[in-house]
């Protein structure tokens, strides 16, 4: 076994030019832009943006609403997109009992809206999260239902917090209450995923009679695991239904009907994932905009930190880890860390938004045509509070949304947010875990 | 016939205890202390212990009774927060509920737990492609993580499939079948290592290493091999190739030291020497130097070092180290100048100036230097690497010469029995054969059609879980067949697939017999592949695993490197690996007066007399450690970044020695301000919360002594014997009155209640072993295995003979079971 340590780990620099000659793949799988599209009508993206361990909130909320709103501190970033940004305040999650494992409730109640059933077993259970009710609803128009993304690699075992599966850490999106949505946190990974692993063969047919090797291969794996769920006993045929399942959602996504028009992705391939959390963060938002632009997806989750992540940051001169470093109990000098951290994370997710906008599309830009939700489940980490939540809305959802404005809201469920915008994409839900109706105001001047 | 030892001989006074009434031997007991939650009327969590009491006999609810003992052996019961029973009533209802239950199975026939399909995780898929096929590029390793349960990792209710692990399935079977077939087609792609902050050698800054990791400028390692700012990298190369290896260096030594080196080892041996000139630099700045060797080697794991020889030789003589340098001096820096007059006198300037003065006063007293480190070490290849298949591949795939179409047949049914770890039925073979007919067709490729064949076994269900069938109607246990049985035992041990000789025994039928099994497992054993029990079992059992991802504090422990961490976690892997290969006694690891060190991990435990980076057995006797609970890697573990936690500490222990784990700690408790720890109050002066608060206490007096006894270990596993300003007091007193003293006196304490330690082993080996928790209705077969050890010293391999032979593991049960 070869002992690496987590600084150790093959870190693949993305090498620009000089050394690695790496060609510009093509497409195995036909995706043209706006696959079957008969209007001009743009179609709308969500994504989710995740950070963790709460925020240093007197630097994040604005004392004044409206549309004049001041842009404290961490949001500042933002500033020059403040005609597309929604600052919302009063929006909570309840998070059930106040007894230990609060960081791991925070992960599996965020975009569920639904307190996690309390094992350490095998029987996980919370709800279906707000991107896989989008997903099911408008995934099968893209070859990927959705696109989850990471920039924490998982290495460590054992407990996670206080009686609680580490499931519920290490996935934020569930397609059902119990079928974690693990993220991939590799960028060649998802380069892959999203633009095929066919690189570099130039010759055709080559890549056709792979093609047809691979099906083959998958046709004759349902029909032995199908064979498999009759001989087993009932209590064991949901495992092999896990696997059965699993295989038919991947044939149906190289069935996806595509033209001919193959697309070329803007990025290069990466090598592997990088060494430094800006590097990786930065480089998942490319692939992300590469996944949107070409219509590969329309729904993602992008983690940029598991909630209790004890991640540091030493870019920012400091080497404290990010989760004892929230527990400041008032600390100036530590408070002053968490308000860099915080600030650290959302530069990367200002340059998602600055990308975004910068990519012209139908009758405007990209970032016209998203509903893009960053926040983290705790407000303030010293103390593990729930309410008051610190969120942004970027974007405007194709017309649907009204930003440019910081709306309060009276203590309200963070479902209704995503009750709202699933609305505005077009999945009419009545209900996600919590909530009791849709945020208003979302779309009044 | 081996089942006799499994019904129950009715002696006479189990038959007594077993058919009178429950209410009568514990009723008092119960009253006092569980009705008040337990009763008929309450039922808290469904648990109503006055019927359990009422029935005409304890074994007419055996789930409940052994329920109700473990909760108390383990001390669960009564919870935090309710007064705890009489020691005495305690020891007694213990006493005659193991009585009772004895360590038989149901007075009828023999129970088992149910399995469900078992899928393959990350560590047996990557060993079993491994054997298979010959191909080790761990593939599994980008796989998303296993969920872990009861500990472990390769539990098959948790081991669940997502369509993201199904296309990375996917995915991996095809690169391992071309690998396999083909061989490897590798670009060149560099990887690289960063060291995160370099080791210093002495830092100008307010800290100052107390214990530096060599003895004296002129009684040190003079290879540098186990100095600070040596790199050390263990590494697997994909394929024979040459490689670039670039190494890239930083700090300086003092203005007027003689030039030195860097040395680059590989596999032991110096390959390369690079010379480091005059690096002085008025200041103490950083100037990065690189250096590149491009070497082939052969595909495998190798060792890789770079270390800076004799690097307390050739320095200013000022230094006072040995055969100092005949260079001039330029005058070091007068820390007067900061003293004289200036116009900027500012109130911060004035005091950055008084700071500076200090400083260099100290540097003119105590020189110091940054020392020479490396940064970064990157390898870059493969290039021009070997094509084509393995041997090794090429002899497990293609065992008929010729290309005729029996014999892809014939390949690939043998592949395919040997993937499915069983013999095939009749016909089944064909789908595959089909595949890869139309692939060789497509391609015009015999080779192809058998990598496509491949391809489609490397993603069949049969391949990716292990199920021991049971139909739908089953309730009741039965045996394992041969098949089922070598593989458990193969996975259990190496977790990978049986090998031939398992699979014969299999297959001939004689693995049913008690002596051939012995056989195998003791074979099993003393195979190299047995280090899976280090890598998978005592990894996750002694949370080990959890050593790659711990940051120390860099300020209280600046001497913590990787190097450190990669030689703590060694040390436990030799310790364990000696155990397994050598037959060891299971409680060594308790107290056992030995352990494996080197040079570097000896200075950092104050051991003298070990010299060099190789491992090698050390007698510990007259030392202050012994057993895993001196080990680094342990004591790291089971601390925060940067304090020790005897809260910690003695949860490690409840959990995996004893096998008791405490219940997590009620709501809205505060974290613990431990900055006082150490200056103005001792660690145990501000855990006094725990002692005085009754809702603390039950379950605290149970956890602090065993941590408090171990707090001469600071967090990164050094001794010491201050903790701050005050003398550490490492005395305890356990719940019962008994008092111990320190490590030994702890070593002692678990000694004398050797059984619960052998308990405890047996129950996590057990579980690793089934791949599922552990169950009431195991008790019986723990209790008789643990009964067994002693009579044979306790031998590692007894300890995995009993539950290779236990009725647990030779056995699956339906689903339908209650």
């Amino acid at each position: 076994m070869n002992f690496v340590t987590r600084r150790h780990i093959p870190r693949r620099s993305f090498l620009k030019g000089a050394g690695t000659a790496i060609a510009l793949p093509f497409l195995d799988a036909m995706v043209p832009a706006f696959a079957g599209a008969a209007t001009t009508k743009s179609p709308v993206r969500m994504a989710f943006m995740y950070v963790p361990n709460g925020i240093i909130m007197k630097d994040w909320t604005p004392t004044t609403e409206g549309r004049n709103f001041d842009i404290p501190r961490i949001l500042k970033p933002l500033e020059p997109f403040r005609e597309d940004l929604h600052v919302l305040t009063g929006l909570a999650h309840r998070t059930g009992d106040g007894a230990a494992g609060d960081h791991t409730r925070a992960s599996a109640t965020y975009l569920t809206g639904v307190g996690p059933k309390r094992t350490t077993s095998a029987d996980v259970e919370v709800g279906i999260s707000v991107d896989q009710v989008a997903a099911q609803a408008i995934g099968s128009k893209t070859r990927l239902p959705s696109l989850e993304l990471g920039c924490e690699i998982s290495r460590s075992v054992g407990s996670c917090d206080a009686g609680y599966s580490c499931a519920y850490v290490n996935s934020m999106s569930w397609r059902g209450p119990s079928t974690p949505n693990p993220p991939e946190t590799n960028p060649r990974q998802v380069f892959e995923r999203l633009f095929g692993s066919l690189a570099g063969i130039p010759d055709p047919t080559v890549r056709t009679r792979i093609e047809e090797d691979r099906k083959s291969v998958l046709d004759s794996v349902t029909n032995r695991t199908r064979q498999l769920m009759a001989e087993v006993g009932s209590a064991d045929r949901h495992k092999i239904d896990e696997y059965l399942s699993s295989i038919r959602d991947i044939e149906q996504r190289i069935a996806f009907p595509g033209g001919d028009r193959q697309v070329t992705p803007e990025i290069e391939k990466p090598a592997g994932i990088p060494p430094g959390f800006v590097e990786h963060a930065r480089l998942m938002n490319d692939l992300l905009l590469a996944a949107f632009r070409a219509d590969i997806t329309r729904v993602s989750t992008l983690i940029y930190a598991k909630e209790s992540s004890t991640r540091s940051y030493p870019e920012l001169g400091f080497s404290d880890p990010h989760h004892p470093v929230t527990h400041h109990r008032n600390d100036p000098d530590l408070v002053e860390k968490v308000t860099r951290i915080n600030c650290h994370h959302l530069e990367q997710f200002a340059d998602f938004v600055r990308k975004a906008k910068a990519i012209p599309e139908g009758d405007g830009t990209l970032l016209d045509h998203c509903m893009l939700v960053y926040g983290s489940s705790i407000s303030d980490g010293n103390n593990h509070i729930h309410e008051n939540l610190p969120v942004v809305v970027m974007g405007r959802g194709d017309g649907s949304l009204k930003p440019g404005r910081h709306l309060s809201y009276p203590e309200t469920p963070m479902t209704n947010l995503f009750l709202a915008l699933l609305d505005k994409m077009g999945v009419h839900t009545e209900k996600l875990g919590d909530s009791t109706g849709q945020a208003a105001h979302l779309t009044d001047v | 016939m081996r089942y006799t030892s499994l019904i129950l001989v009715c002696v006479a006074p189990f038959c007594i205890a077993q058919s009178s009434p429950p209410g009568a031997t514990f009723g008092p007991f119960l009253a006092e202390n569980c009705y008040t939650c337990h009763s008929s009327k309450a039922k808290t969590a469904g648990l109503d212990l006055e019927a359990f009491a009422g029935r005409a006999s304890i074994l007419e609810d055996r789930a409940t009774g052994e329920s109700v003992l473990r909760m108390l052996k383990t001390g669960k019961m009564p919870p935090g927060g309710m007064l705890r029973p009489r020691e005495a009533d305690l020891a007694a209802v213990i006493k005659k509920l193991e009585d009772a239950f004895g360590t038989s199975a149901a007075v009828t026939k023999a129970v088992s737990g149910h399995v469900p399909p078992h899928r393959l995780n990350r560590a047996e898929y990557n060993n079993t492609i491994r054997d298979l096929l010959g191909v080790d590029i761990h593939a599994a390793d980008d796989f998303p993580q296993d969920d872990s349960i009861y500990g472990f990792d390769n539990i098959a209710d948790a081991l669940s499939i997502s369509p993201l692990l199904t296309e990375k399935y996917i995915a991996a079977a095809e690169k391992i079948a071309n690998i396999a077939v083909f061989g490897p087609e590798l670009q060149p792609e560099p990887v690289r290592f960063d060291v995160a902050v370099p080791r210093r050698m002495e830092t100008t800054n307010i800290v100052r290493i107390t214990k530096p990791a060599y003895n004296s400028m002129s009684n040190y390692d003079v290879t540098g091999l186990s100095q600070p700012g040596s790199y050390h990298l263990n590494y697997q190369l994909p394929v024979t190739a040459e490689y670039v290896f670039r190494i890239i260096g930083a700090g300086n030594r003092p203005a007027g030291s003689e030039p030195t080196h860097c040395t680059f080892w590989i596999d032991g041996k110096i390959v390369k020497t690079f010379d480091i000139p005059d690096v002085s630099l008025s200041g103490f700045e950083r100037r990065p130097d690189t250096w590149e060797a491009r070497l082939k080697l052969p595909a495998g794991t190798h060792e890789f070092v770079v270390a800076f020889p004799r690097q307390f030789e050739g320095l200013p003589p000022r230094y006072g180290g040995p055969n100092p340098s005949k260079l001039p001096e330029p005058p070091p820096l007068d820390p007067e100048r900061f003293r004289a007059p200036s116009t900027d006198n500012r109130p911060g300037k004035i005091e950055e100036r008084r700071i500076a003065y200090e400083r260099a006063k100290e540097q003119f007293a105590h020189p110091t230097w940054e020392g020479l480190s490396v940064t970064e070490f990157d390898i870059v290849g493969p290039y021009n690497h070997v094509k084509g298949a393995s041997k090794e591949s090429l002899q497990k795939i293609f065992i008929c010469g010729d290309q005729q179409p029996a014999c892809l047949r014939t390949t690939l049914s043998n592949l395919a029995a040997r993937a499915f770890r069983r013999s095939l039925v009749a016909g089944e073979i064909d789908p595959i054969v089909k595949i890869a007919e139309s692939a060789q067709r497509r391609s015009g490729s015999f080779e192809r059609g058998v990598a496509v064949g491949i391809q489609a076994i490397l993603v069949s269900p049969d391949f990716l879980f292990r199920i021991e069938k049971t139909s739908v109607s089953d309730t009741g246990p039965r045996r394992l067949t041969d098949y089922e049985l070598a593989s458990r035992l193969s996975y259990f041990l190496w977790s990978s697939m049986p090998d031939e000789g398992l699979m014969n025994r299999a297959a001939d039928g004689s693995l049913k017999n008690a002596d051939v099994l012995r056989a195998e497992v003791k074979r099993m054993l003393a195979d190299p592949k047995s280090r899976a029990l280090f890598d998978n079992f005592a990894s996750e059992w002694l949370e080990v695993r959890r050593l790659e991802s711990l940051n120390p504090d860099r300020d209280s422990f600046p001497d913590f490197d990787d190097y450190l961490r990669s030689s703590m976690q060694k040390e436990t892997e030799l310790f364990f690996e000696n155990l397994v290969r050598n037959d060891g006694n299971i409680l060594d690891l308790i107290d056992g007066k030995y352990t494996f060190l080197n040079e570097r991990l000896a200075a950092h435990y104050g051991i003298p007399g070990v010299r060099g980076k190789e491992f090698r057995r050390v007698d510990l006797s007259g030392t202050n450690r012994s057993g895993v609970l001196g080990h680094g890697s342990v004591l790291t573990v089971s601390s925060y970044a940067t304090r020790t936690s005897p809260v910690l500490r003695g949860k490690w222990i409840l959990e995996n020695i004893l096998n008791a784990p405490p219940p997590p700690p009620p709501p809205n408790v505060p974290s613990l301000d431990a900055t006082s720890a150490g200056t103005s109050a001792t660690l145990r002066q501000v855990l006094e919360q725990h002692r005085a608060n009754p809702v603390c206490s039950s379950c605290h007096t149970r956890m602090d002594p065993l941590g408090f006894s171990l707090e001469n270990y600071d967090a990164v596993g050094s001794w010491r014997d201050k903790d701050g300003k005050f003398p550490v007091d490492s005395s305890g007193v356990l719940p019962d009155g008994r008092t111990f003293q320190g490590p030994e006196g702890l070593k002692s304490v678990l000694r004398a209640d050797k059984d619960a330690f052998a308990s405890a082993l047996t129950s996590k080996l057990l579980a690793y072993g089934l791949g599922r928790g552990v169950e009431s209705f195991d008790q019986p077969a723990i209790r008789q295995i643990v009964s067994r050890l002693p009579a044979d010293d306790y031998r590692f391999s007894s300890l995995v003979l009993e539950i290779v032979n236990s009725s647990p593991f030779q056995m699956q049960r339906g689903a339908g079971a209650p």
